[in-house]
């Protein structure tokens, strides 16, 4: 009896000690959070705005890392060449997928292990306030007075908003011509200066820039706070329009140790359920969701036919 | 609030021992920075902003602001002393600031770069607190014709870069603006002559290829010279230029100071084309343009008041309207939104105490780093004693390292290495090389603007936009008048 009360002991000694250890299995060292941009971009921003939010609910500790070049492809390339040990992660958004498919195949999208998309933001049409056209139906009506001269600015052709851009026109039966500025800063400068008449971003661009508004949004129903008075596509009668967003996740190699797997999924689900983390995003128009990697990948899926369709169309690629 | 209450808001921000030492750590971590050939404005800051999370917002901004404002005057340091620029807008810097510490006068280029560089600073940030929104929004009005035709003028400055041969200078520019092809399209977005590489993607990187062109360049031409024989010491004098020398180039450093702030203030032109313009003008108005290029002071003021006058510049549009201008202002927008603030209209409503504590900490850091530089000059000077056998490899080292630090990339450094062998050539055979680096400075500028151009209106814009016209007609006769006279010399020698 005694022997058996000691076996009981010392098996349940070793099955605790058993599951501690796979609990302190991962991290055993820091992990590197790769960044596309240099330091002070968007997702830079982001991504240390989600390791100071992790830190609340975990001793891991996160090294923010910018590997810039190339949008992204760098940093991605980087982490498809490291071990799959899980100590390397990258912030990606979705014009990450854009560029995998303007460079040609070159990376192949299910060696990547997409670990949670989180966050999504609509896409916006944005106009200069003091223009003389900077509703909806202003725009389109100039648009059709101008007989496809209008001019919409944005970052280059071939990109997340100018592929947003082709898709509003054809939605809503209207031309006009794409004015590509470097980046997204240049072109709200173009469109406050009168050079053009809309600029495709997020609602977001125009915090703290009052002269900017957004006249129409892409989302199924009006968001809250200072956007509750912006129309969304479907109100203003456009069909098609109800559901695009930009999205914001992490993604590391495929094969990456089940614990983990394990760990990053608990870690996003709890930073996506914290108060601080919700209000950050919500401030900016967008929302805090979790994807998981099944999900997540479909909507890569999507993105890449998506992104193949118009880069053809448009002759960048063959 | 009226303006003399927000000054002295401002100012009541920086009371106390913390903001001023955040103050004294920038500036001295701005000019380290931007000596170290590698380490732009943009990366030094960048490299900060990390550090500045933990900082209250107003501390934060003021640590990285300092830094971006002695950033510029540091990269002299080296242009000057080793013919090496810290940072892109100092290979103007040295291109007078370097022939006279060979003529045994550094203390003379490192004492005019230090004050050209405060007293330009201070006006910029003059400007910058007096009309930050009006200009601002004129700025803005500004058409990518308009652009086009101030970039063009920005190229047409090269004629003053030839140092008599304007021929080898054109050269060079165009070898600079063919380098600027390599990479994706702007416009377009297709990839082009990257020969399937994601190397090229985004094309070379300025700061290597300034550095392989600049500082590279010179330990092949030592090589090829080489005969071990031990350098007769010249007698360095790090005697700072007299007043009278000052007072004549005061009107120099004013003059810059203005061009360096209203360029700056354009998106997307920057401190490097400053640099070049102000130099050019520096040229034309001077009672002695031959002594351009051979150590004039006139030369290294015109170029360090431009580019620092050039930060106060390029805070307007990001401060006024939330509109990165520059490639360190895209950074510090990103630093403010760390903090949860957004720069533009309202961050002046909303938070008057870090706007106008960002104004007042750059009056002060401009006068700290007179002090520091002042005291520092007498230390730098010593570089130039350095033994030639230990000088070059070791600005060798710092090659490899300043262009591996730009984004921790090997193929930077091969880059740098290739560009060093092409700068040999080119000064092997009398080529300057300063004009290659405009030339990828305003290619991209040129090129973007020009198609911008004609897609919006067509080609006949560059005559109905009659401020276009203007420039480009000036730009014009700027380029063809040295062209014309140096043709004239030379028919004058033959005949």
């Amino acid at each position: 009896m005694k022997k058996n009360i000691l076996a009981l002991l010392v098996a349940a000694a070793m099955l605790t000690g058993l599951i501690s250890t796979a609990q302190a299995a991962f991290p055993e060292k820091p992990i590197k959070l790769i960044v596309y941009t240099k330091p002070g971009g968007a997702i830079d921003v982001f991504a240390r705005k989600f390791t100071a939010v992790a830190a609340k609910h975990t001793d891991a500790t996160f090294v923010v890392v910018n590997k810039s070049g190339a949008g992204g492809i760098v940093a991605i390339k980087y982490i498809l060449n490291q071990k799959a040990d899980g100590y390397k992660i990258a912030a990606v958004t979705r014009s990450n997928i854009g560029k995998i498919v303007s460079i040609g195949g070159k990376i192949d999208t299910n060696e990547i292990n997409w670990m949670g998309l989180m966050v999504v933001d609509p896409e916006a049409v944005i106009t200069n306030r003091k223009a003389k056209v900077n509703t909806w139906d202003q725009l389109v009506a100039d648009a059709k007075a101008k007989k496809g001269k209008q001019i919409w600015v944005g970052p280059a052709a071939g990109g997340n908003d100018h592929i947003m851009a082709m898709k509003t026109w054809k939605a809503a039966g209207i031309e006009a011509k794409w004015i590509p500025y470097a980046g997204g800063g240049k072109s709200m400068a173009a469109l406050m200066g009168g050079h053009g008449i809309a600029y495709v971003g997020n609602p977001q661009d125009v915090i703290g820039r009052p002269d900017l508004k957004v006249a129409a949004i892409a989302s199924p129903k009006r968001l809250g706070g200072e956007f509750a008075n912006v129309p969304t596509f479907e109100e203003l009668g456009v069909k098609g329009l109800n559901n695009e967003i930009m999205w914001r996740g992490f993604m590391s190699k495929k094969g990456i140790p089940a614990e983990a797997e394990a760990f990053y999924l608990d870690l996003l689900n709890k930073v996506n359920n914290d108060p601080e983390w919700k209000a950050y995003i919500e401030k900016g128009g967008a929302s805090p969701v979790m994807m998981g990697a099944e999900e997540f990948a479909a909507v890569v899926e999507k993105d890449k036919k998506e992104f193949t369709r118009a880069l053809k169309s448009l002759g960048v690629l063959k | 609030m009226d303006f003399f209450e927000s000054l002295t808001l401002g100012f009541s921000v920086l009371l106390g021992w913390k903001p001023i030492l955040i103050i004294i750590i920038g500036v001295i971590v701005g000019i380290l920075a931007g000596a170290m050939p590698g380490l732009s404005p943009s990366t030094a800051v960048a490299l900060l902003v990390p550090f500045s999370y933990t900082m209250s917002p107003t501390l934060a901004l003021i640590l990285l602001t300092s830094i971006y404002i002695a950033s510029n005057y540091g990269g002299s340091i080296t242009a000057v002393l080793i013919n090496t620029p810290g940072t892109p807008s100092a290979a103007v810097t040295a291109l007078d600031g370097y022939p006279l510490t060979k003529k045994g006068q550094a203390g003379k280029g490192l004492g005019t770069a230090l004050v050209a560089s405060t007293v330009g600073g201070a006006i910029g940030v003059a400007i910058l607190i007096l009309f930050a929104v009006p200009l601002a929004k004129v700025a803005l009005k500004f058409s990518p014709a308009d652009y086009f035709a101030l970039a063009l003028f920005g190229l047409a400055t090269v004629a003053s870069m030839g140092r008599g041969n304007t021929l080898k200078a054109l050269a060079a520019i165009l070898f600079g603006l063919m380098i600027k092809n390599i990479g994706i399209d702007p416009i377009s977005g297709v990839s082009r002559f990257t020969f399937g590489s994601d190397q090229l993607y985004d094309g070379f990187t300025l700061i290597p290829a300034l550095i392989g062109l600049f500082a590279v360049s010179v330990v092949f031409v030592k090589m090829e010279s080489w005969t071990g024989a031990p350098r007769v010491m010249e007698k360095v004098d790090n005697k700072l230029p007299s007043l009278a020398e000052f007072m004549k180039i005061k009107m120099t450093i004013l003059r810059s100071s203005v061009i360096g702030t209203v360029i700056g203030i354009f998106p997307g032109a920057g401190a490097t084309i400053a640099a070049f313009i102000s130099y050019d003008m520096a040229k034309k108005a001077s009672k002695t343009p031959e002594e351009f290029g051979k150590g004039s002071l006139e030369g290294v003021a015109a170029a360090e008041g431009a580019n620092s006058s050039s930060v106060g510049g390029a805070l307007v549009p990001l401060l006024a309207l939330g509109i990165p201008g520059s490639a360190t202002d895209a950074v510090l927008l990103g630093a403010f939104m760390l903090h949860d603030l957004v720069p533009g209209p309202l961050l002046f409503q909303d938070n008057p105490d870090i706007v106008y504590g960002i104004f007042c900490s750059l009056i002060l850091a401009n006068i700290i780093m007179l002090l520091i530089g002042l005291y520092g000059n007498r230390f730098f000077i010593k570089v130039v004693s350095v033994p030639e056998a230990i000088m070059y490899p070791l600005i060798l080292a710092i090659a490899v390292i300043g262009s591996f630090a730009v984004s921790g990339s090997l193929f930077d450094v091969a880059a740098c290495i290739g560009f060093g062998v092409i700068g040999w050539i080119f000064k092997r055979y009398g080529f300057p090389v300063a004009p290659i680096v405009l030339g990828i400075v305003l290619g991209k500028m040129v090129e973007e603007n020009f198609r911008r151009a004609v897609m919006m209106d067509g080609f006949t814009i560059f005559f109905t936009d009659k401020l276009a016209f203007i420039v480009l007609l000036i730009s014009f006769l700027s380029f063809v008048w040295p062209l014309y006279k140096s043709w004239k010399h030379h028919k004058a020698k033959q005949g």
